[in-house]
């Protein structure tokens, strides 16, 4: 029995070794970071100073840094900062001022004596509640004009409210599953660089991640729950409602007798603004948080796309994003899927060189234990996949990174299904009206593009997840979110 | 030297600790690393899986977290709202059966600790000093969760006081400033900068601007506040034992000493019974063993912690630093180590670590019979 026993543990840490190794496929190679002993590596955010040190915001307290090495073994990290509550968000000024939205702030952090540790930690803006609740965490984008975006979460109903609350206090906001119970949580809020804040827009869960990309349109994801029956992904428009109902609560036109929660289904799906990709829950995505955008070249093949990280999963959605009559909408697929990737994965950065990304995890509160520094780098070996996914009038195009193979013009490659989502009060939600769809024909439109032809195509949501049966394809399924017909 | 530290005995006082910290600090940190809840999980640079994060006088730890409230008045936090019980609610069934009831923290405010002998609550949203206390700073576990435990997921969500309060504020805030004549009520955070190791934290009030850092007094249970006060003609400062009205001074500076003293009002002795007329006996030993604090570092079943453990202690024979000869633990030894913990220090642990107990005869011999009855284990 000892014997056996021992046999177990040899395998199992034959085993442990392996996953903690570097992964390599053959495009990207995968490898994980280790910190200073005793040091949960529990990543609030995560990004570079111009000296090219990596920064580490943890939750708990400290904000670290290190200049990366060749051998993820050989970082040697040092304190910034500390003491702070949560840190959420982080957006680097210069090497010496680190701009960080912790749980009750947004501080900008100075060394002013060049000593290489903070000292001076400013309250640039602390205008929304505080509940107390423990999962009113926040996430930070800055817009390129001094100022910031603020994702403000809600809280959860697996936590309780102080008696002493920050802000006001909402009876009815209290209500629900996720919930609103102190300022502006569910909103997006716009500071300027005077520090002043005013709302942008509002509906939202746990948008766990916000993003202003290089066109400056502003992203941000949330997390399938009550109100979102799969994780959705949203381009965030002035005073748009994005379908949380509770946030309504502190909107000033909003008759405070009203409870949100009791408006109707339809009420709320004629106010607000659809995702502009869905991500399948089961498949895809199951929590977002910081989307990126991907850089050109470097990175491989997908410049100008955005990433978006799984919380809840050992997965990293690509999305392909399109204007179709006036409104972005789009296609997702795993840019990473297991494969050596840790559960948590909730704040990302490129490297200053574009060639490697760094994923920072943490999922203390929520789930299994998870949490860490990974990081994915570009090799020199060709990478085979398809680039995009767009509508046209008749189906579906697909543009590959290489010239296609033979497969790709079977008709038979291609398995097709149709679904779609309702939101509503309960925790996620079902596919529903689950039909499949025939790929009619296949046609070469050029030597890395074919068109998909299907009889019918629907709009109002609807997802069209499609599965590609080539080998070595480094994703092989695709989900198009359809919200508007392509008609010109 | 901090700004602020400009009468004497302030800097006398920092300089002669910052000399005895440098020597401990070391010796501390070592100890901290085997203590039973960090093993060897303790750093001394960053914060790590220890919940017990400790700071010293020569560089206290700063740590912003939701933080408990141990019975604060309506009045001290004026500029909070109030949370309220609420209907369970079910996504499914909309409302149902019981009600959620909120809890007892304050959300936006910063705890500061200068090692076991002095920690202070100060909030961001009152822009005041709510509470101070000493042995030991916050057991975090309830808000970090158990290292050990897979989620690290705890359902206290309140860190814990490590030791007993000695300063809880009271009424309205002590400074009322004037704008034009009126008087301007609510203050609003600027952040803090930290000036050799200690945390100064500014806010404005109407047209005043704030300055104001906390630090151990020179007698146990007392700290002193310096403020620096810019941009208003006029102030009103009224603290118990403390009063200043000025006029025309601009920047005005002063120093407040608080002398603290054992509260009774935090959350495990107000469920604990009152002993405060009864004769010395065991229970109330027993029960001030938790209440005062000195769990925090002495235990009972002979693990070492910061400070030795009490099993077996009484009627011993112990090595004194300093000392040739050894020394019976006796009744007189217990009550001079209680109220003078700077008398004798057994050999292999810091010296200055412990803060004096000025407490009541009583209590003291309450201890010393809860003590008599810890065997070796």
């Amino acid at each position: 029995m000892k014997t056996f026993t021992l046999f177990l543990l040899a395998v199992t840490s034959a085993i442990l070794c392996l996953s903690t190794a570097s992964h390599a496929e053959d495009a990207y190679q995968l490898e994980t970071i280790p910190f200073p002993e005793g040091v949960p590596p529990e990543v609030g955010a995560l990004g570079f100073n111009p000296s090219g040190e990596l920064v580490v915001a943890l939750r708990r307290s400290d904000v670290l840094m290190a200049k990366p090495t060749a051998d993820p073994k050989k970082f040697e990290w040092r304190l910034f900062a500390s003491g702070l509550h949560n840190a959420c968000g982080m957006h680097i000024v210069s090497d010496r001022e680190v701009i960080i939205s912790q749980m009750p702030e947004l501080t900008r952090i100075v060394d002013t004596d060049g000593d290489g540790t903070g000292d001076l930690y400013e309250s640039i803006n602390a205008s929304w509640g505080m509940s107390g609740n423990y999962h009113e965490t926040n996430h930070l984008t800055p817009d390129g004009k001094g100022g910031y975006y603020l994702a403000i979460g809600t809280a959860s109903h697996n936590g309780p409210v102080f008696y002493n609350v920050r802000g006001t206090y909402s009876k009815t906001g209290r209500r629900g599953r996720n919930y609103s119970a102190a300022s502006w949580k569910g909103w997006v809020l716009h500071v300027d660089p005077e520090g002043r804040m005013t709302p942008f827009c509002k509906g939202f869960r746990m948008h766990n991640g916000i993003m202003q990309d290089r066109d400056g349109n502003l992203w941000a994801g949330d997390n399938q729950g009550d109100w979102r029956a799969t994780t959705p992904f949203y381009h965030l428009q002035k005073d748009h409602f994005y379908g949380h109902p509770s946030s309504l609560v502190w909107d000033p036109k909003w008759d405070p007798a009203r409870d949100p929660l009791k408006m109707p289904i339809e009420e709320i799906n004629e106010m607000r603004t659809p995702a502009a990709v869905l991500l399948p829950h089961d498949i895809m995505n199951r929590s977002a948080s910081e989307p990126i955008q991907i850089p050109d070249d470097a990175f491989g093949p997908y410049g100008g796309q955005i990433l978006l990280p799984d919380n809840n999963g050992k997965r990293i959605s690509r999305l392909m994003l399109e204007k179709v009559d006036g409104q972005f909408q789009g296609a997702c697929t795993h840019f990473w899927n297991d494969n050596g990737l840790n559960l948590g994965n909730n704040r990302v950065a490129f490297s200053p060189d574009k060639t490697t990304l760094y994923v920072g995890q943490t999922s203390r509160g929520w789930g299994a234990l998870a949490e860490g520094v990974q990081r994915i780098t570009r090799t020199d070996a060709e990478v085979f996949d398809v680039l995009t996914m767009t509508l046209t009038k008749i189906g579906f195009r697909l543009e590959f990174t290489t010239p296609i193979p033979d497969s790709a013009l079977i008709a038979a490659t291609y398995e097709m299904q149709r679904y779609r989502y309702e939101d509503g009060p309960t925790y996620g939600g079902d596919k529903l009206d689950v039909t499949s769809i025939p790929v009619d024909k296949v046609s070469r439109v050029d030597e890395r593009t074919i068109d998909l032809e299907i009889t019918e195509l629907k709009n109002g949501g609807h997802v069209y997840e499609l599965n590609i049966g080539i080998e070595k394809l480094r994703s092989q399924v695709y989900c198009y979110t359809l919200n508007r017909l392509k008609v010109k | 030297m901090h700004p602020f530290a400009k009468n004497a005995y302030c800097a006398l006082f920092l300089r002669a600790f910052a000399t005895v910290m440098k020597v401990t600090t070391y010796l501390a940190l070592a100890l901290l690393a085997f203590s039973a809840t960090g093993s060897l999980l303790a750093n001394d640079r960053f914060i790590t899986l220890n919940n017990e994060p400790l700071g010293t006088l020569e560089k206290p730890l700063i740590l912003r977290t939701y933080l408990p409230d141990p019975g604060l008045g309506r009045e001290v936090i004026a500029n909070h709202d109030l949370g309220y019980r609420a209907r369970k609610y079910s996504p499914g069934k909309g409302d149902v059966e019981g009600f959620d009831d909120p809890i007892r923290g304050i959300p936006a405010a910063i705890g500061v600790n200068f090692g076991a002998s002095f920690s202070y609550c100060w909030d961001t949203t009152e822009c005041r000093l709510l509470f101070a206390w000493q042995g030991g700073f916050l057991k975090m576990e309830n808000y970090w969760g158990k290292p050990e435990s897979g989620r690290r997921k705890s359902k206290g969500y309140i860190p814990e006081l490590a030791g007993p309060l000695i300063y809880l504020a009271q009424g309205s805030h002590p400074l009322a400033v004037f704008d034009d004549f009126v008087e301007t009520n609510t203050p609003v955070f600027k952040g803090y900068r930290i000036v050799d190791q200690i945390p100064e934290f500014e806010y404005t009030q109407g047209k005043a601007n704030v300055r104001v850092c906390i630090i151990p007094g020179k007698e146990p249970m007392t700290f002193v506040k310096h403020y620096a006060i810019s941009g208003v003609e006029e102030i009103d400062y009224e603290e118990s034992g403390y009063q200043q009205k000025v006029k025309n001074t601009d920047p005005l500076t002063f120093s407040v000493t608080v002398n603290g003293r054992l509260q009774t009002t935090s959350g495990a002795s107000e469920l604990a019974p009152d002993y405060s007329t009864e004769e010395p006996n065991l229970e109330w030993g027993e029960a001030l063993y938790t209440q005062l604090g000195c769990l925090a570092c002495h235990s009972t079943d002979g693990t070492r912690g910061h400070g030795p453990s009490f099993a077996g202690t009484f009627d011993s024979m112990r090595k004194i630093t300093g000392l040739d000869e050894l020394v019976l633990v006796d009744e007189p030894y217990l009550i001079e180590s209680i109220t003078n913990p700077m008398a004798k220090v057994v050999e292999g642990f810091p010296p200055g670590y412990m803060p004096p107990y000025p407490i009541p005869d009583e209590q003291i011999k309450s201890l010393v019979l809860f003590l008599k009855t810890l065997k070796n284990e």
